[in-house]
């Protein structure tokens, strides 16, 4: 814990080091106080000299929209005010929730199979598979819980296959991942045409929406509490999914596997069945996603994209936004849903209107630009990569 | 003697390789153990069965942490132990500590430590932190060991980290602790606090086996050695009843040279120098801090300092890899900036890469392919687009042959030569280009002994032919030997610049720290000739100090009569030359 302080002698040396911006190791701690104080002063010049265009544009975009919200609730006859009522009402929530719900759990999905090291890109299949799988399953036992044990079942079996194939057969993670999609995008609307005659499955039951008393009459928040019970689902993963990725020792090992995995191997724990358990995990989870979208929409519709449309990719531009976090995760999710149904409502009540498929650009074009002007999303170190023990 | 560690007649098979054959080991308990051997000499594949991650092909492992006991007939009494993974030999009692870290880094260091074993509460549900954090303080304190907890590894200098794996294998109940290659990565003073704490686990009745190429390091910290030569076993000697040469001879299996000489020359005009030049690393930070260098004619410059001080970073701007935030670098009087790679190359400058494998080769292409690159655009190598191979084959064939590279065939993939023939050939390459300055990084990175003494000698003979000499290396052996100046970095800046031959490891221990000694030997005689920045920085360094420095420079003066004089070193310059060059061809 040598000092940098000044010692006779070596005059010279020391100028020349003083010059050195002061080292986080050690010695060199004073001033402290100075530096908060200055910190504080000139806070708002140093953020004006060192943003750059994301900081601006971000301040531009919270100020139009703080100004849109003044005048809306001004004046509410306004077409702001139009936008304020919309915005928040009880029915948006609502409604947005059960948008988020397939794409924050395939979401959920993603961020444990892509910790620990595998890439899923194949969520849009699982969502696709577990979808006609919980209403093929719920048309036939008449329950709609039934199927989706089954939806899960469905997404868990094919998310095992895609681990089996990257983990036992060491395949590039992005193709198995596009064959998961693939097959599922096939197998799905032909399974549903040899039982059905149709792509589509008859109408089926869905979930019994649970009220939760008093919390239910707040204003807008009340939303929160009078929903369906795959939205209630949903909040217990997000926030299990926290608990075991940051609180558990699994966790840990999804994290490690994820970021060296030799140095796990080396501890004694076995990567190839952590990472098994992972992209099972995520099959579940899309599973519950998948479900809840069929179930919730009375029955699974396999024209073109089939009613997932793309859902599963936006699930992984919500989980990089999120940088990985299960409440991140839910939160971008959340934002893009919610523009989503924002533009609905208002093109319904005639307040805006924009192309629906521009808005639904919304999603990519966002996280395309934070990433590149933020960069903030932190990619598992060993992601994608293949692991054998004993590899030298 | 108790034995805490054997190894029975101990043989690895690979597919077509014999890595380890009927090699013997014991290891008495409490004790530190070499295990010393050429690279290839099959030293990290014997504790990789011991550790479990190979099983033998045939002999037998026995370990005890109390010391093997035997009966009556002098028979072992326990049974062999085989481990299926490092999972039964953590359980039985061993630790290994890799050659790379094993550590994730973006967790803290308990983290680390528990990974694999955490403490749990709530049964199961979570792990139990402060235990966690508790475990970690206790066995610092027991070791003497100085970590936070709470740091994040990738924030912790290199000697922590490797404390924190050997914490993480005492954590599980290590009793023998395997090291592969510990003092890679270390300073000199890093080196010294890790056989201090060898001491302490010793002193704990710990048992310790490293892995090292040193000689050195082996007979300062172990208490017996075994060399291995060629997977074979040759000895085991105790430290105290032997010397360098006769272990560098046991490893070698022939009597090795073990100081390189550089005859002094004059040295020429700047051919490279490099002027306040800043660079930033891809993360944005800077990574080289307004450094000033110049290299001259005849001249090798040695850059002395721990890996990840700015290096790697200079190199990448000198060469052209990367574009600094600012100053200036001349080859030969011209301006670099905004100069390519491929212009770089054709005005002379060639460029042996840190990493071969990454850089300096493809390893998927034969050796007339990789012979060719960095050529591929000149003639006679290629004439209107296309390329000669005939020709190339040609000049691969004399790389080849000069070099030594085995085995001696164009057609070989560069992938299946071992790591010192990929390093020959590279090296070959880039000095059959003649070029009037070589950038040189870690030129014998995991190079073994023999190649490493040719590659020495190249590069003298490099020095002789005129060429100026770049020279990067952590070894701090090799920099101190063949460079003429030495320049020392730390965190991005060039603390100094030093005699190579009459500074002490120990201040070159400190520079590399960053730290300044009483007093250095600055390269005085050679640098007054520099430029610029570089000038500027001797002289306020020179200024005081030269009166301060009186008794230093007393005790400095044999060596200052050796190669001070101009008038001397001239004509018998050009004699030693020529001699040189015709002795070693």
């Amino acid at each position: 814990m040598t000092d940098d302080g000044d010692e006779g002698g070596d005059g010279e040396v020391v100028v020349d080091r003083d010059e050195q911006p002061t080292l986080t190791t050690d010695g060199g701690a004073p001033a402290t106080a100075d530096d908060e104080q200055s910190a504080t002063a000139s806070y708002v010049t140093r953020w004006l000299s060192d943003a750059g265009i994301a900081e601006y544009l971000g301040v531009l975009v919270v100020a139009v929209f703080l100004v849109v919200v003044a005048v809306g609730v001004v004046a509410p006859s306004s077409a702001p005010g139009q936008f304020v009522a919309i915005l928040f009402s009880k029915g948006t929530l609502a409604a947005t929730l059960r948008r988020t719900v397939p794409i924050a759990f395939a979401a959920l999905g993603g961020i444990f199979a892509e910790k620990s090291g595998v890439i899923n890109i194949g969520l849009e299949g699982l969502l696709i598979i577990s979808a006609f799988g919980a209403a093929a399953i719920a048309q036939v036992t008449g329950s709609v819980w039934i199927g989706l044990v089954g939806g899960v079942l469905a997404s868990t079996l094919l998310a095992l296959l895609f681990a089996v194939a990257c983990i036992e057969f060491r395949a590039d993670q992005i193709i198995a991942g596009l064959a998961i999609w693939l097959i599922a995008l096939g197998l799905a609307p032909f399974a549903s045409v040899v039982i059905y005659g149709s792509k589509n499955t008859p109408t089926i039951d869905t979930f019994d929406r649970i009220t939760i008393p008093v919390l239910a009459e707040l204003p807008f928040f009340g939303a929160l509490f009078d929903n369906s019970p795959d939205v209630y689902l949903l909040f217990v993963a997000v926030i299990g999914s926290w608990w075991v990725l940051n609180r558990t020792r699994f966790g840990r090992w999804v994290r490690a596997s994820g970021e060296n995995p030799d140095a796990l191997d080396t501890a004694g724990v076995d990567v190839s069945r952590v990472r098994y358990a992972a992209v099972s995990l995520s099959g579940v989870l899309a599973g519950l996603g998948g479900a809840a979208l069929s179930i919730s929409l009375r029955g699974f519709t396999g024209n073109g994209p089939t009613m997932v449309n793309g859902r599963g990719f936006i699930a992984i531009v919500a989980y990089l936004f999120g940088n990985y976090d299960p409440v991140g995760a839910l939160l971008s999710t959340m934002l893009f849903t919610s523009l989503t149904q924002l533009q609905l409502e208002l093109q319904a009540s005639g307040v805006l209107s924009i192309p629906g498929p521009v808005v639904r650009t919304i999603p990519f074009v966002t996280v395309i630009v934070v990433l590149a002007l933020f960069g903030k999303t932190r990619i598992p170190a060993a992601a994608g990569d293949h692991f054998e023990s004993g590899e030298e | 003697m108790v034995e805490a560690v054997r190894l029975e007649r101990i043989t690895k098979r690979f597919p077509g390789v014999v890595a380890n054959d009927e090699v013997t080991l014991s290891v008495e308990r409490g004790t530190v153990h070499a295990l010393l051997g050429e690279n290839g000499a099959g030293k990290t594949t014997l504790m990789n069965v011991l550790y479990g991650l190979y099983e033998p092909t045939s002999g037998a492992v026995y370990v005890d942490s109390d010391g093997l006991e035997r009966d009556e007939t002098g028979e072992l009494a326990a049974d062999p132990r085989s481990f299926d993974s490092p999972r039964d030999a953590i359980d039985a009692g061993i630790g290994m500590i890799h050659q790379h870290f094993m550590l994730v880094d973006t967790m803290t260091v308990a983290e680390n430590i528990t990974l694999g074993s955490e403490p749990t509460k709530w049964g199961g549900l979570s792990v139990d932190r402060e235990a966690a954090r508790e475990a970690v303080r206790d066995l610092s304190e027991r070791y003497g060991f100085d970590v936070d907890p709470d740091a994040t590894i990738a924030d912790v200098s290199v000697g922590v980290q490797q404390r924190v794996e050997i914490l993480k294998a005492l954590y599980r109940g290590a009793d023998v602790l395997i090291l592969d290659e510990p003092t890679a990565v270390l300073t000199p003073q890093e080196v010294t606090d890790l056989f201090a704490v060898f001491e302490e686990l010793t002193a704990a009745g710990k048992t310790i086996i490293f892995i090292s190429h040193k000689l050195g390091e082996a007979t300062a910290a172990a208490d017996e050695v075994t060399v291995l030569r060629d997977g074979e076993k040759v000895g085991t000697v105790d430290t105290d009843a032997t010397t360098r040469e006769e272990l560098a001879e046991m490893m070698v299996g022939r009597g090795v040279v073990l100081e390189t000489t550089t005859p002094d020359r004059e040295q020429g005009d700047p051919v490279l120098s490099v002027s306040d030049v800043t660079v930033e690393d891809d993360r944005g930070v800077r990574a080289v801090d307004q450094v000033s260098v110049t290299v001259r004619e005849g001249e090798i410059l040695g850059v002395a300092g721990v890996d990840g001080n700015g290096q790697s970073e200079l190199i990448e701007a000198v060469t052209g890899l990367r574009t600094p935030e600012a100053g200036e670098i001349e080859l030969d009087g011209r301006d670099l900036r905004g100069v390519s790679r491929r212009e770089r190359a054709r005005s002379g400058m060639a460029y042996v890469p840190e990493d071969r494998q990454e850089r300096g080769l493809v390893m998927e292409f034969d050796l007339t392919g990789n012979g060719l690159l960095g050529s591929q655009h000149d003639s006679p190598f290629s004439e209107g687009g296309r390329i000669d191979w005939g020709y190339t084959r040609e000049h691969t064939e004399s790389v080849i042959e000069e070099y030594d590279v085995r085995p001696p065939t164009p057609e070989t993939q560069a992938k299946s030569l071992s790591g010192g023939n990929q390093q020959k050939f590279v090296v070959g390459r880039e000095v059959a280009r003649d070029p009037t300055c070589l950038i040189a990084s870690h030129p014998t990175r995991g190079v073994d002994i023999g190649s490493t003494e040719f590659i020495h000698d190249r590069l003298i003979d490099l020095r002789a032919e005129g060429t100026a000499v770049l020279l990067v290396s952590s070894k701090l052996d090799e920099v101190r030997e063949l460079s003429d100046r030495l320049a020392v970095m730390h965190d991005g800046r060039i603390v100094d610049v030093v005699d190579p031959d009459a500074i002490t490891e120990e201040q070159l221990g400190l520079l590399m720290a960053g730290e300044e000694p009483e007093s250095v030997p600055r390269a005085d005689r050679l640098a007054s000739g520099a430029d610029g920045a570089e000038a500027t920085d001797d002289d306020t360094g020179d200024g005081p100090g030269d009166g301060g420095r009186g008794p230093d420079d007393g005790g400095r003066g044999p060596d200052d009569g050796g190669r001070g004089s101009d008038d001397e070193t001239e004509p018998v310059r050009a004699a030693t030359d020529g001699e040189e060059v015709s002795q070693r061809e």
